[in-house]
């Protein structure tokens, strides 16, 4: 066993650095595929933990100036309260909103607000949620009236935008599997030719059929490794550098579940490429 | 030690390879296998090493059915059995100690296993001298002993050679055929097919003739020559 181990080893090393063109070439292509599959997984992770964290709260929410006048207040409650588009509506005060502020914002933020300089708002629930792009575009205009925002209308812009980034990294990162599935197998192949005086000669004397194949699975079997090893550096330096907002931040279990399926995936590219390799071109 | 009941062999393409052999060699026997090319030789030493499988017949070798065997088994058939060629099948990039400890390191052997043994078998053929050097640097005889010293390192059952002459002088298949005499000697079973008429004469041996399949002669100390008186056993 040790001396089968001894073998192997060099054989696979020897035949790597043959081949070292190739070999950085599939290697690399299993890296960007395995790249843009870890980053696909990590967006729809965080698409979906925003859109939970958005749940709950406000659907749309009118925000008046904070000069606004009594008779301007009047006029959108009036307008929002007629709107059959508008299920529900509250009202918060100045007071109210400040007392938020305060609540969500960062001190640095809220310590230059006053209760005199916080829009009070009306917090509505659209009865059909695609709707609250309707109470946008009415009140956005309306006089005294400062900002309309919807954040789940946002987030489903968003979260549709991301799911085509999605599909199409992932429809990438299939044709590069695909072609680093063939580079691996092709590597492999070149390996095999240039040994076959050692193979036929190993077939001679009683080499078994497992012997004279290892070496090679294992060859592909690195190569798709080291790709998957790169791709997590990637992953893991887009999770740290993501440039969206902290609501998409991931917590480190998702990031080590994405690391953990690139790292398979990589694996079984490079031992698919290796087994298909032996099979057509590996005559034992 | 090989036992030919009824084989026959005929290829995809239609031509019969061998027609109804049936044949027995001892253990330590020394058997030339002549014929003109196509008569069916390599066949034969194709079948014994089991690359081919008969169509007919059972082919059996230490008493053993080797149609039989399960085709993870073959390899180790294969280590009973040393092999030797015409062109000698050397790795050119390996030294002549590398050469012959590949056939130990590929079945496994230990290290010390391989340095006990190779050291001894290049001591045999005569090469002890020349074993860091690479096969480019050898004479054709000199290279060919090597493959002797590789197919037997193993100590193999049975030695089969496929013209190991063919591309020598007088001189160095003197010198080949003494040291298969020598490997005889130690109870090896030698099956050795050969165009070489002059060497079969010389060396009066058993010797079995094909011509198209067919066993037309089994001589127990034989000439390659069909004018000379016939023996048939």
């Amino acid at each position: 066993m040790r001396v089968y181990l001894r073998y192997a080893v060099k054989e696979t090393l020897a035949n790597l650095w043959r081949n070292r063109m190739m070999t950085i070439a599939a290697v690399l292509t299993v890296a960007v595929s395995l790249s843009l599959v870890g980053a696909a997984l990590l967006l729809k992770q965080s698409a979906a933990q925003a859109s939970a964290q958005w749940e709950q709260g406000t659907r749309v929410t009118v925000w008046m100036q904070p000069n606004a006048s009594a008779s301007q207040l009047a006029n959108v409650r009036s307008q929002l309260a007629t709107m059959p588009i508008v299920k529900d509506c509250t009202f918060n005060t100045q007071a109210q909103d400040y007392q938020e502020a305060k609540r969500i914002l960062p001190q640095s933020e809220w310590s230059v607000l006053s209760v005199s300089n916080v829009p009070s708002s009306f917090r509505c629930v659209p009865t059909v949620p695609s709707d609250a792009f309707v109470v946008m575009s009415t009140f956005k205009n309306e006089p005294g009236v400062y900002n309309v925002t919807a954040p789940e209308q946002q987030i489903r812009q968003m979260n549709s935008a991301i799911r085509i980034l999605q599909i199409v990294f992932l429809a990438l990162a299939g044709v590069l599997l695909l072609s680093a599935t063939v580079l691996i197998l092709n590597t492999i192949r070149m390996a095999i030719f240039a040994r076959r005086r050692e193979v036929s000669v190993m077939k001679l004397v009683g080499a078994t059929n497992w012997f004279i194949r290892i070496p090679y699975i294992t060859e592909g079997f690195i190569q798709g490794l080291l790709g998957s090893l790169v791709a997590v550096l990637a992953v893991t330096a887009l999770h740290t550098w993501y440039p969206l907002h902290n609501e998409f931040q991931l917590d480190t279990t998702a990031l080590v579940g994405t690391n953990l399926v690139v790292l398979i995936v990589g694996v079984v590219i490079g031992s698919v490429g290796s087994g298909l390799a032996i099979r057509r071109f590996l005559d034992v | 030690m090989i036992r030919f009941e009824n084989v026959s062999k005929t290829y995809k393409n239609g031509t019969p390879a061998l027609k109804d052999i049936s044949l027995d060699i001892e253990k330590g026997e020394f058997v030339f296998l002549v014929g003109a090319s196509g008569s069916g030789k390599t066949t034969f030493l194709r079948l014994l090493l089991r690359e081919e499988l008969p169509d007919r017949g059972r082919i059996l070798e230490a008493g053993r059915d080797i149609s039989e065997l399960s085709k993870w088994r073959v390899p180790y058939l294969r280590r009973n059995i040393g092999c030797v060629f015409q062109d000698f099948r050397l790795l050119p990039n390996k030294s002549v100690f590398e050469n012959v400890a590949f056939a130990l390191e590929v079945i496994g052997r230990p290290r010390s296993t391989i340095e006990s043994q190779v050291p001894q078998i290049l001591e045999l053929v005569g090469l002890a001298d020349k074993a860091k050097n690479l096969p480019g640097e050898l004479s054709g005889g000199e290279q060919q002993r090597v493959a002797v010293a590789r197919a037997f390192v193993n100590r193999p059952l049975i030695l089969l050679a496929d013209e190991p002459t063919g591309n020598l002088d007088p001189t160095n298949s003197e010198s080949i055929m003494a040291l298969l005499e020598r490997i005889n000697r130690t109870g090896t079973t030698v099956v050795m097919a050969t165009h070489d008429k002059a060497l079969v004469d010389r060396m009066r041996r058993r010797v079995i003739e094909l011509d198209h399949g067919e066993m037309v002669r089994d001589q127990v100390r034989g000439v390659y020559g069909i004018d000379e008186p016939m023996e048939i056993r």
